[in-house]
């Protein structure tokens, strides 16, 4: 097997809310986004081995090992206080992992009896694009992982070469559309969004687009202008593609972030209203 | 005579009591007015330790613990007590059904086992439609809660997936009635996915059905089965005798060594004394008040002495390992440390051995043995955990959980139970309990029964309660028998804070007074 590897922040095996079925869910470390909602804000960025975790972590659990350049974590001793994820200035984490294909291969095996399939989420999934080829390749040619169903949940700022490989392994992509407008996009992500128009747009045409997902952001994203764009680019793509309308939730985002506000009901209502009108069967969470 | 006179007096004055549930009580303690089944002096302490529990059957067993008429037989050749002609149509069946389930005993005074309705029914759906068949069931359904009103009283639909189970699924849905219990037998290769996923969205709402492994179970019975009260597999056309149970916990107590004396020492001397019981009362209920000759079921060929066994039962099995692990200087706990897994495995297999080793009389059903069970529970029990369960608020991740438990399921031809917590989101994506439970019966499970948290509906150890009745009996009674029983183990063991999930049984009502 090749000695390819990617880092794995962690791994949840038995999620109901990744996809339809049990699946396992796989999260890869590193994001092209930067999104100010982020509920993983420690799983965009890599770590580069400053070690200010380790002089922060309070129970002396972290270490640098220079020589394998990467950091020792003490699961005996930590209390997961994670004061570590909270200064990181990359917006990182000690805890990653490098794994091989076996390796999360293995991980598989152990719960292949009770899932309907594997997701693989990020940080941006995509990143991993070479990884995830040779991945998915090895669960179809298994006897016993073959009949799993494969999602990935990317953020959709890709190359479109790079879903290309995947695309005959994979059952679908679940994406999320931050914002319509570039600049309001920007705002929200720090990046513009033409790749990520173009994601749906390729993918909708492969048939590959399973869930398309719009996070509403009020003060950002939520006037009726941008809404009706959003509805337009919902309404663009297959009507089986489904459809989510999600309420920003502040608890957990990065410090800095905390002024963001959660919809107020009226204003999820608004949304939804505007979707509704434009003939989209969505559902609200 | 005085003590009795003031017991009765107690529960003639009960406000709580309806009048049926105090006509029940009177007859336990005119019962109790008997002499014990002839056993030694030193299974009588036990029993009075509670170390061996006969669950308040009665000192003079008169009807079996557990029937199950062979409904099919008794539509088919009608039951000449009752004079009642075999059914030709629909209406016909569910009037005679309605009629036959009044008149079969139990300890709680109702049927525990109320056929494999769909099975039964589908024979007479003739050219009904769905919506006339579901109003029909519906008053069926109405009928069957308000005149059997004990959480025990069971049911069973599937493996085929039929246009009975469906519509049943939907009248729970909207009925949310605790009476009848459910089961759904369910065959990958028989059952569409589409029933069990109907079932699984009926959980969400009732909690019920429980899904039971069709395949397993069946193969443990030389003829039909049914699930009846609390996960308790029984032939159907028989059933149970009696179902006497050992305290896995207090007989750790009482031991002095270590795991190796426990087993082949102190666990052999209980099991047998147990056994010992458990033939002392079949022989009463079969030789002295000749149950099987006179009663018009048995009569009629309705049910058989031969498809009957007896029950043996054990709790407490958690309580058991930890301490036997602590003796070893070894702090394991069941459920989280494989040692102290495997230690668990090692006494289920011991016990399962003794009772297969000991040749009891009128069990014909099981070849002359005892049926094992891992009984689950009732109101009384404050220190032990329900059979072979992970004790409430400790239990591991899911699959952890199944993995610990699966490998002993195949032990409980008599019938096991562990109870699986889901949270909310899940019902947004039902597709996954499908997952989890083919997971489980791949994995070797027997039962799998799973609640939602923050449901109405909640299962105590076997049966279900709805939380308002609790509330309501706990202010002034309910018209269920078996809410005292839950609003007892609601308080006793904690069972609401389960991180997984299950109901209980009215057996014991009558020992309160």
């Amino acid at each position: 097997m090749s000695k390819l590897q990617a880092n794995i922040s962690g791994i949840i095996k038995s999620s109901v809310i990744d996809g339809p079925g049990n699946r396992m869910v796989i999260f890869f470390q590193e994001c092209n986004l930067n999104c100010m909602y982020c509920h993983n804000s420690h799983t965009i960025g890599l770590c580069n081995l400053c070690g200010t975790c380790v002089d922060t972590c309070p129970t002396n659990s972290l270490k640098i090992d220079s020589e394998n350049k990467r950091i020792i974590h003490n699961e005996n001793t930590c209390t997961r206080c994670d004061e570590c994820i909270k200064v990181c200035p990359e917006n990182s984490s000690p805890f990653y992992k490098q794994m091989s294909v076996e390796d999360v291969i293995c991980e598989i095996l152990e719960v292949k009896d009770f899932i309907s399939g594997i997701t693989v989420s990020g940080g941006e999934v995509m990143l991993h694009a070479p990884f995830l080829s040779l991945l998915f390749q090895e669960i179809k040619s298994h006897s016993d992982l073959k009949h799993l169903s494969i999602l990935i949940d990317s953020n959709g700022n890709i190359e479109q070469e790079k879903w290309n490989s995947l695309l005959p392994l994979i059952d679908g992509v679940m994406l999320d559309i931050k914002a319509y407008s570039a600049k309001t996009h920007k705002q929200i992500t720090g990046y513009s969004n033409e790749k990520i128009l173009k994601s749906i747009e390729y993918l909708n045409d492969k048939n590959k687009l399973k869930e398309l997902r719009f996070v509403l952001t009020p003060d950002y994203n939520n006037d009726e202008s941008e809404l009706r764009e959003i509805a337009k680019l919902m309404k663009s793509v297959s009507p089986n593609v489904g459809k989510t309308l999600i309420k920003m939730r502040n608890y957990g985002i990065r410090k800095e972030f905390s002024f963001l506000r959660e919809a107020s009901s009226e204003e999820m209502n608004f949304a939804k209203n505007i979707f509704v009108q434009a003939d989209i069967d969505i559902l609200v969470i | 005579m005085e003590e009795i006179k003031n017991r009765v007096l107690q529960v003639l004055s009960d406000g709580n009591l309806d009048y049926r549930q105090k006509k029940h009580h009177l007859a336990y303690i005119a019962e109790s007015t008997q002499d014990y089944p002839d056993i030694l002096k030193e299974a009588t302490e036990a029993l009075n330790e509670k170390i061996i529990c006969d669950l308040f059957e009665g000192n003079a067993p008169y009807r079996p613990r557990y029937v199950l008429p062979d409904y099919a037989y008794a539509l088919k050749n009608g039951v000449n007590y009752l004079e009642l002609e075999p059914p030709t149509n629909f209406d016909e069946a569910i009037n005679f059904l309605s009629i036959l389930y009044l008149q079969v005993p139990s300890i709680t005074g109702y049927s525990v086992y109320l056929g494999d309705i769909d099975t039964l029914l589908l024979d007479y759906v003739g050219d009904l439609s769905e919506d006339k068949i579901y109003k029909k069931m519906k008053l069926f359904w109405r009928f069957i809660d308000r005149t059997l009103p004990d959480a025990f009283v069971h049911i069973n639909i599937g493996p085929e997936d039929n246009v009975i189970a469906r519509v049943i699924l939907r009248i729970e849905r909207e009925l949310k009635q605790v009476v009848p219990n459910l089961t759904l037998k369910y065959d990958p290769e028989i059952t569409s996915d589409e029933l069990l996923l109907e079932a699984s969205k009926t959980v969400f709402e009732v909690a019920k059905p429980h899904i039971a492994n069709h395949k397993m179970t069946a193969a443990d019975f030389k003829g039909e089965y049914g699930v009846v009260s609390c996960y308790n597999s029984l032939p159907v056309g028989g059933g149970s005798h009696t179902l006497i149970r050992l305290n896995l916990k207090k007989i750790t107590d009482l031991h002095s060594g270590n795991a190796e004396s426990f087993i082949s020492g102190t666990l052999k001397k209980y099991c047998e004394m147990t056994l010992d019981v458990i033939e002392a009362r079949s022989k009463y209920l079969v030789e002295c008040v000749k149950y099987y000759d006179t009663d018009f079921l048995a009569k009629e060929g309705i049910i058989s002495l031969d498809n009957f066994s007896a029950m043996f039962g054990f709790y407490g099995l958690a309580e058991c390992v930890n301490q036997l692990m602590k003796r070893c200087g070894k702090e394991l706990c069941y459920g989280k440390d494989e040692e102290a897994n495997q230690l668990a495995h090692l006494i289920l297999e011991e016990m399962k051995k003794i009772v297969d080793a000991r040749e009891l009389p009128y069990c014909k059903a099981n070849n002359g043995k005892a049926f094992f069970h891992a009984q689950s529970g009732i109101d009384i029990d404050i220190e032990e955990t329900a059979g072979a369960r992970i004790p409430i608020g400790s239990e591991p991740d899911i699959y952890s959980h199944i993995n610990t438990v699966a490998p002993h399921h195949h032990l409980f031809n008599g019938g096991i139970s562990d109870i699986f917590h889901f949270d909310e989101t899940v019902k947004r994506n039902p597709a996954a309990i499908l997952d989890i439970i083919k997971g489980a019966f791949r994995k070797g499970m027997r039962m799998f029964t799973f609640n939602l948290s923050n449901g109405e509906f909640i299962r105590i150890t076997g049966y279900l309660v709805r939380r308002s009745d609790l509330k309501e009996f706990r202010e002034e009674g309910s018209r269920y028998g078996s809410a005292l029983f839950a609003a007892n183990s609601m308080d006793n063991a904690n069972v609401d804070n389960r991180v997984s999930k299950r109901v209980i049984s009215n057996e014991q009502v009558a020992g309160k007074y």
